[in-house]
């Protein structure tokens, strides 16, 4: 069951120009993120005397940048994937054939999830390039990049939960976009909040419920059992409440 | 004959507001059963219920003798539904609709009963055509198409003829009249005559709350006010004052070519015919037509919804 609708999903999503258009845009952004980090890493190199270019990483001043930058892309390029997915279909009336059929809310929640993160995975495939051009102009430094890659699929996987709770909310995919970016800017303001607040209890709560300080973590390759935990308990959590949004029509 | 459908004082509030309230009625094996309401009655609010779509405030509905409740996954097969607004994916093909619809009702050999449903509603040619580029009437097909593809042994359809071209509705007409060869149908519609014409059943909503519901004659005879008399009399004549025979109204006056043609129904359902041909040819006025008129859906269901509300 959970293989037919997310087969429909992907097709859904490139039988449209939307996959197509945030795919294209994602790499074309990227790309250029990645040729300005480059140019500054190589002036800052060249700027340097002989002796000191060995204290710069190439890993943190262009790897870690890029996929932080990739991060804040996901901003905006998840909640457009995610926006349509259930409230278009409470809007046409479609989801009406999947409670005709033996399909459950859980079946629809993953089906759905499962086929954006397809999409960002496909956008992240785009970025494999970016390595094989390091590579071939001889940089070797591949430490973090494993972790890096699974940092924004984390990420990515916790920004559609709480983007497809969003869209379960409204039937106005508009709507259901601006609250899941507000979503996600209210998860990193969090993380803000608590390294302003100078009550050490409240910084330290503060900061484990922003999705930032363990974005950061798991980035620079300190993934701990706690951002695993993290992330699991977040996607969960949104991904149960979708449920029980999509349950409302038995109320 | 075997009860499919029994609804028993089936209520639905929404908040500041009860939609349909305490509704009863059953529709037997084998039939096409009109829904008939002005809008805003309950049909639609009624249907979801049925369908499972929408729980009951209060009440009972049981569907093949299992009660209907929205998380009953062993009655979802069991059902098909045509809703007022078909639900279609405008960025799929035909088939590809069909098959994705199969397959969430997981039947066997998905692919042959794509093609037989294809077959059956002429929509072969149409086949790989995105929903959306299809014209109104195709669509309105491929969402019965939808309804049937698992073999649903009950249907609902809710008006499924409205906004298609005269031609359409005759064909779908005839299509869903074969369906009910091998299905039970209840059938919503705005159009009275269509009513007649299908159904055999019929149950009448209005306010939310059940004005009528048995067969067709069984509303005739029960709702028949008085006796209706088509006279025809000669070109340029008028009808007299009938008021020696009784109590009258004339409801409806037309002209033909050579023949004054009214319709006069009188209150007493005594038959007087034979009084009213003698009376008119005393008055020397050419009787052409004397016929008595079976009372139509149309006065039924206006009597029902206005002068009930």
């Amino acid at each position: 069951m959970i293989w037919t609708l997310f087969k429909k999903e992907v097709n859904s999503y490139f039988s449209s120009p939307l996959a197509y258009v945030l795919i294209g845009l994602f790499s074309l952004i990227s790309g250029v993120m990645f040729f300005n980090l480059l140019v500054s890493y190589t002036d800052g190199i060249q700027a340097l005397p002989q002796d000191y270019t060995q204290t710069v990483s190439f890993v943190e001043e262009v790897v870690l940048r890029l996929f932080a930058n990739i991060n804040f892309l996901f901003l905006v390029f998840i909640p457009l994937m995610t926006m349509k997915l259930l409230s278009e279909e409470r809007r046409q009336e479609t989801i009406d054939l999947y409670w005709m059929a033996p399909v459950k809310e859980w079946h629809v929640v993953v089906a759905k999830a499962a086929s954006a993160l397809m999409i960002v995975l496909a956008m992240l495939l785009m970025t494999g390039i970016f390595p094989l051009i390091i590579y071939g102009v001889g940089v070797r430094d591949f430490s973090l990049l494993g972790t890096a890659y699974l940092s924004v699929i984390l990420n990515a996987c916790a920004y559609i939960s709480l983007g497809l709770f969003c869209s379960s909310l409204s039937n106005n995919q508009i709507i259901s976009g601006l609250l899941s970016i507000l979503g996600i800017m209210f998860l990193w303001m969090i993380t803000w909040g608590g390294t302003l607040n100078s009550n050490y209890l409240v910084s330290e709560v503060f900061t484990y419920i922003g999705i930032t300080s363990h974005f950061e973590r798991v980035l620079k390759g300190l993934v701990g059992t706690q951002d695993m935990i993290y992330y699991a308990t977040f996607i969960l959590t949104f991904g149960f409440l979708s449920v029980k949004s999509l349950g409302r029509r038995n109320w | 004959m075997e009860k499919i459908l029994v609804v028993d004082g089936v209520t639905r509030e929404f908040p500041g507001r009860i939609a349909v309230s305490d509704v009863s009625f059953e529709v037997l094996k084998g039939s096409i059963h009109g829904f008939l309401g002005p809008n805003g009655a309950g049909k639609s609010t009624t249907m979801r219920m049925i369908a499972g779509l929408m729980p009951v405030s209060s009440g009972k509905i049981t569907l093949f003798g299992e009660e209907i409740k929205p998380e009953n996954l062993s009655q979802k097969n069991k059902l098909g539904l045509l809703p007022e607004n078909a639900p279609l994916y405008p960025d799929m093909k035909v088939d590809e609709y069909l098959e994705f619809v199969a397959k969430l009702h997981q039947i066997k050999d998905v692919k042959s009963k794509v093609n037989d449903v294809l077959e059956q509603l002429s929509l072969t040619e149409v086949r790989g055509r995105l929903i959306g580029n299809l014209s109104k009437g195709f669509k309105q097909r491929v969402g019965l198409a939808q309804a049937i593809v698992y073999d649903a042994p009950f249907l609902i359809l809710d008006e499924p003829t409205n906004g298609l071209d005269p031609q359409s509705v005759v064909e779908l007409r005839d299509f869903i009249k074969k369906l009910s060869a091998t299905k039970t149908i209840l059938f919503s519609s705005h159009v009275l005559s269509e009513v007649e014409q299908l159904c055999d059943h019929l149950t009448i909503i209005h306010h939310g709350k059940i004005r009528a519901s048995g067969t067709i004659a069984e509303i005739h005879r029960k709702f028949r006010q008085g006796l209706v008399i088509k006279v025809g009399l000669g070109a340029g004549e008028t009808l007299p004052d009938l008021s020696p025979l009784g109590r009258y109204e004339m409801t409806k006056h037309h002209a033909l070519a050579q023949e004054e043609v009214f319709h006069i129904v009188f209150e007493s359902e005594k038959d007087c015919r034979s009084d009213l041909s003698k009376f008119l040819i005393e008055k020397n006025l050419k009787l052409l037509t004397l016929q008595v008129e079976p009372p139509e859906l149309e006065d039924i269901f206006l009597q029902m919804t206005e002068t009930r509300k």
